[in-house]
């Protein structure tokens, strides 16, 4: 009676979900028997597979199609990767531990919200990569449980340019989706904490006797203005944009200066750091150096080169400004 | 001239000049009335506006218990608990003394005038705190630096109507405060530096850097070695009494006990203390005795204070780092966890042309004053120093922050500007004679080559003059001519006068240059109220687009007085300023998923999104559509990010993948993905747009030719849409008096027969 009555649930929740999906195809009633016990034995092999390997299904091209067959009343999110050396994909490596941890997590949940993580490795499932026409790896995909028919599944891709390769964000992403909930625990790395630990420790002994012997320098206010000065060049010349934006380095064929007023090459904005740090040289020195020659002439020549220096520096700087912005109406020596 | 001469010539001249500064910082701000009106501008500053009204009309006992049942629909928002009161009612202030005076002047004015009245005060500010740091003609150019400066007219021209129109003035005068409560060690100069303190809490959130800069300053004198008995004065007054002062602002409440941002000041306050005690101490005891106490008294601190810390952050008293201290330190955190600030272009960083464009050639200038600064170190130096490299780092990270940035890079440029200035008009014998004040034997050292004569700068020297020269230096060191910059090496004047020239008049060329580069920006940039456009016609002649105020008037005088207008969060405050009406979410964004909801009901099709709008009462939508003028600040252009925050939210339902065309790109026109074109505010856009054009419509801003035949819509019916097309109103339609499917009766309505397909699925 029981049965009859999951079977009819079954049946019911199919069609409700054909109806929101508008979809019109025919609703198949046959062998619902056969199914429902395909699935049992599905399930329990997905299980055992899953308990066996840390809850890591290992797939090729015909395992997955099997998986995937029609009778799937339960979520599996494959991780379609490279691992093998020759393919030499890094982000397929990184990503491995992140999956496995997650997957790990995994298998202390009940029965009834289990959630499958298979690995397809290119090297045996070249056949299913084409099929999802897949040119690039890592990639994981969600598979919701399904009764629908088609081909190719319907599925969900993981963003990894979005949410990045951390099994945090991963796990988030997939307790999102499935409703099931996913919690990521790291195992206690002692050989990183020792490691952490000795790091600290000698980085102490180094600056308390780097300041025993070296106080003076240490102390020296000259050494702290010029780390001021460095932070300060650094920062005004555009330096943490290039931190959060990582734009190229430079771009070949485009020179060193990016188009647009809102964007920037790395080289860019080091070269204005550079002219930033020539100009307020030249101010510099015209306040302390020259006020310390003695002679007359060579003061003269002295004044006068810093002052070239700084007009001709800012005629650079303005004409750089004029490059970014080509309104800019002000120049100064060209 | 004599000395006394020029000092009474000094003493008429400095509060002119200051006044000169006050009237230009002021007058370089009312571009925008000029060109426009006396209107208030961009978005916050219509919350402002509102909550000044409100408590100008209901008082202040209102103002602070108001609830505000027109925002944040269905759910409210209590003003005065989540505001920072401090710009409405210095407005409130201003425009109750001149009522009782018999001025009768509008609040909007006073709203609209205060943050340039302000420009000059904070100039002044920026005067009296270099005079302290270097001397008074360094703070007469720092003065008017900062007055003309774009990074700080970017948030304080006419109109513009924002907490840090005073922020910034309270920011400098508060620091000014400090550097002379440091240096006097006096109690009352602290106490006032707490009460400014206290002004600045209740008017901006970016309060926190002085909360942090403060103590900062104290610990690295701390650890330089410097503490005193000044320092102990005026820290733990200002801390004392101004935390006491600050937990009186209800937004920030408990704030200063439990957040990790006020932890250092507390954390230097108790460092103070107990390095004061250990100084007493040490009075009593033996040496021995002392270094026991001390190393005991330290381990047993450090164990108390570690153990203490994690258990409270453990147990939650301490609350962990807030979302906004995180986007600072950790420049990626936003981007992933928070699309919400992600999205305003406020917290975006900083690429160097923006330092360019709004500090001109004082960016170059403040590294060298930083230098100068380090040479003669003193306590104030130090604070300067500190300021100048967090500062940095800070503005770096967030455009937003230059505004914080500006002001010492205008005390730190005019410190290196006056310097040069001092270095190559001082006269020869000034030198001199502030050399000979140190041994006297040095004078024999003298130059042979001379310099410039007293009365005749021009005539060439020759080596004759040396000896006339010698002798007016020892007249002028016996006169007790005070040179500046006491510096320990001895100094040589600058020798030639052709020398001077060159520096002085490329000096002063580029301080024209700075000048012309202000005015420029602040003309060109800075000065546009954005709810007022102004663009060039073919014939050259401009031509003023007013479209937001119409639809908002629109909306004022069409609608029932509850009506509930659903838009993107950038309107909120502007619709509830001007149309006066329900709005679900503003410019507050204090809660993410109503947001999302909103982001949602925009970005699904028609039958999900009327399910949400019945849900929240929506009578309209208004979406902001620039594709008939070319304005590509519209919501075509944000949708991506109501995508993003809606799929934050709701990850099922809204998937930003599904809003692009197969290769990825953000496509509207017949390319465009069927979700994109199913969402309503695609429709709610394009809605008839084709009309327009004859069915060979271009939309401007994406610059694509949209398909001849433009979306239906079924749930929604057009209201209004404003001259320009700029903005578009849809009323949203009752269910249908015959029980049928909105979409059959529109169908209907227009003479087609339903679909078969639906009748078979019923």
């Amino acid at each position: 009676m029981a049965n009859i009555i999951s079977r009819a649930c079954v049946l019911i929740a199919a069609l409700i979900s054909l109806s929101l999906l508008g979809s019109l195809a025919l609703v198949a009633t046959v062998a619902e028997a056969d199914n429902a016990a395909l699935l049992e034995k599905k399930l329990d092999q997905l299980r055992v597979q899953a308990r066996k390997n840390k809850g890591i299904i290992d797939m090729d091209s015909n395992t997955f199609e099997e998986v995937m067959a029609k009778p799937r009343d339960f979520p599996i999110v494959v991780l379609f990767t490279a691992i093998s050396p020759e393919f030499q994909c890094v982000p397929c490596k990184n990503f491995d531990p992140e999956y496995r941890l997650v997957a790990s997590g995994s298998i202390k949940k009940k029965a009834d919200s289990q959630l499958f993580f298979g690995i397809l490795d290119f090297k045996r499932g070249q056949a299913t990569f084409q099929k999802f026409g897949m040119n690039s790896a890592p990639s994981a995909l969600y598979f919701p449980a399904t009764e629908s028919i088609g081909s190719v599944p319907q599925f969900d891709r993981y963003d990894f340019g979005k949410y990045g390769f951390q099994a945090e964000e991963f796990a988030n992403w997939l307790s999102a989706r499935s409703g099931v909930h996913l919690s990521v625990r790291r195992p206690f790395d002692v050989l990183a904490f020792v490691l952490k630990l000795l790091f600290v420790l000698l980085s102490g002994t180094a600056c308390y006797a780097l300041y025993a012997r070296a106080g003076k320098v240490v102390r020296s206010k000259y050494l702290w203005a010029g780390i001021c000065l460095f932070t300060i060049f650094i920062m005004i010349s555009g330096h943490m944009w290039n931190q959060i934006r990582r734009p190229p380095y430079s771009m070949p064929g485009q020179g060193f200066v990016a188009a647009g007023f809102q964007n920037q090459f790395g080289i860019e904005s080091q070269l204005v750091a550079v002219m930033y740090a020539v100009l307020c040289g030249a101010v510099i020195s015209l306040i302390s150096s020259v006020t310390r020659i003695e002679d007359a002439p060579k003061q003269r020549i002295s004044v006068w080169v810093w002052m070239l220096i700084f007009g001709f520096m800012y005629s650079i700087l303005l004409q750089t400004f004029r490059l970014k912005n080509p309104g800019y109406p002000f120049r100064l020596l060209f | 001239m004599s000395t006394e001469a020029s000092s009474t010539i000094a003493r008429v001249l400095k509060p002119t000049i200051l006044a000169l500064i006050a009237i230009v910082a002021i007058s370089s701000r009312l571009f925008s009335i000029i060109r426009f009106e006396s209107v208030i501008h961009e978005f916050d500053p219509w919350f402002n506006y509102r909550t000044t009204q409100h408590l100008v009309k209901n008082g202040f006992y209102d103002f602070w218990n108001w609830f505000d049942e027109k925002s944040w629909y269905p759910l409210g928002r209590v003003v005065g608990g989540t505001v920072y009161p401090g710009i409405m009612v210095t407005s409130a202030i201003i425009h109750n003394v001149l009522h009782y005076f018999n001025f009768p002047v509008d609040i909007r004015n006073v709203c609209v005038f205060l943050a340039p009245m302000f420009s000059g005060l904070t100039s002044f500010s920026a005067y009296l705190l270099t005079k302290e740091l270097k001397d008074s003609s360094a703070g007469l150019l720092a003065a008017a630096f900062l007055g003309v400066a774009p990074g700080y007219i970017s948030r304080s021209v006419a109109g513009s109507y924002d907490n840090e129109g005073i922020a910034i003035f309270l920011l400098v005068f508060t620091f000014y405060l400090w550097i002379k409560a440091v240096k006097t060690g006096s109690a009352f100069f602290a106490l006032w530096t707490a009460l400014f303190y206290f002004y600045m809490v209740s008017a901006w959130g970016g309060y926190v850097f002085i909360t942090n800069l403060v103590p900062l300053h104290a610990f690295a004198l701390l650890l330089m070695g410097r503490f005193s008995n000044r320092l102990y004065v005026s820290y733990s007054t200002f801390y004392a009494v101004g935390t006491l002062l600050s937990m009186q602002i209800p937004f920030v409440g408990f704030q200063p006990t439990r957040t990790s941002e006020h932890m250092a000041a507390l954390g230097v306050f108790g460092l103070l203390q107990l390095y004061a005690f250990a100084e007493l101490i040490r009075g009593y005891v033996t040496p021995k005795q002392f270094k026991t106490l001390v190393k005991t008294g330290i381990s047993a601190v450090a164990a108390i204070a570690v153990i203490g810390l994690t258990v409270l952050s453990y147990s939650g008293v301490i609350a962990p780092f807030t979302g906004r201290f995180y986007s600072l330190y950790d420049t990626g955190y936003a981007k992933i966890h928070i699309p919400i600030i992600a999205s305003v272009s406020e917290h975006q960083p900083t690429a160097w042309t923006s330092f360019f464009f709004d500090l001109q050639m004082l960016i170059f200038l403040f590294p060298a004053g930083v230098y100068l600064c380090f040479r003669e170190l003193k306590d104030e130096h130090v604070f300067v120093i500190l300021y100048s490299v967090f500062a940095s780092y800070f503005a770096g990270v967030m455009v937003r922050l230059m505004l914080t940035l500006t002001p010492i890079v205008c005390v730190a440029a005019a410190i290196a500007y006056s310097t040069l200035l001092d270095t190559y008009l001082e006269r020869a014998d000034h030198v001199l004679a502030s050399n000979l004040k140190g041994p006297l034997t040095r004078s024999d050292e003298t130059p042979a080559a001379s310099g410039v004569t007293e009365s005749k700068p021009k005539k060439s020297s020759g080596k004759s003059a040396a000896k006339a020269q010698e002798l007016e230096a020892k007249a002028a060191a016996s006169k007790g001519a005070v040179g500046y910059l006491s510096g320990e090496r001895k100094r040589v004047p600058i020798l030639n006068w052709d020398s001077r020239m060159m520096v002085i008049v490329q000096l002063t060329w580029f301080l024209f240059m700075f000048a012309w580069h202000c005015t420029y920006v602040t003309s060109g940039s800075y000065s546009s109220p954005s709810i007022v456009l102004a663009s060039r016609q073919q014939d050259g002649s401009q031509m003023i687009i007013d479209d937001f105020r119409e639809a908002y008037y629109w909306l004022r005088k069409n609608t029932h007085q509850d009506a509930k207008v659903m838009s993107w969060w950038d309107y909120g405050y502007q619709m509830a300023g001007m149309a006066n009406v329900t709005t679900l979410v503003d410019n507050n964004t204090w809660n993410n998923t109503h947001i999302a909801t909103v982001g949602k009901a925009m970005a699904s099709s028609e039958e999900v999104a009327y399910d949400v709008l019945r849900r929240h009462d929506v009578d309209y939508v208004l979406v902001l559509f620039g594709g008939v003028i070319g304005y590509s600040g519209d919501d075509i252009n944000k949708f991506l990010w109501m995508i993003r925050i809606a799929e934050g939210v709701y990850p099922t339902e809204v998937k930003e993948s599904n809003f692009f065309t197969p290769r990825g790109e953000y496509k509207v026109d017949h390319e465009a993905s069927s979700t994109m074109k199913n969402s309503i505010m695609y429709k709610m856009s394009y809605y008839r747009f084709a009309e327009l054009y004859g069915g060979n419509a271009v939309d401007h801003v994406r610059g694509v030719r949209m398909p001849s035949e433009g979306p239906t819509l079924s749930v929604l019916e057009e209201a209004y849409t404003s001259e320009q097309w700029l903005a578009r109103i849809y009323k949203v339609k009752n269910l249908d008096i015959l029980g049928r499917d909105l979409k059959d009766a529109t169908s209907f309505e227009k003479g087609r027969a339903r679909k078969t397909s639906v009748i078979k699925r019923k």
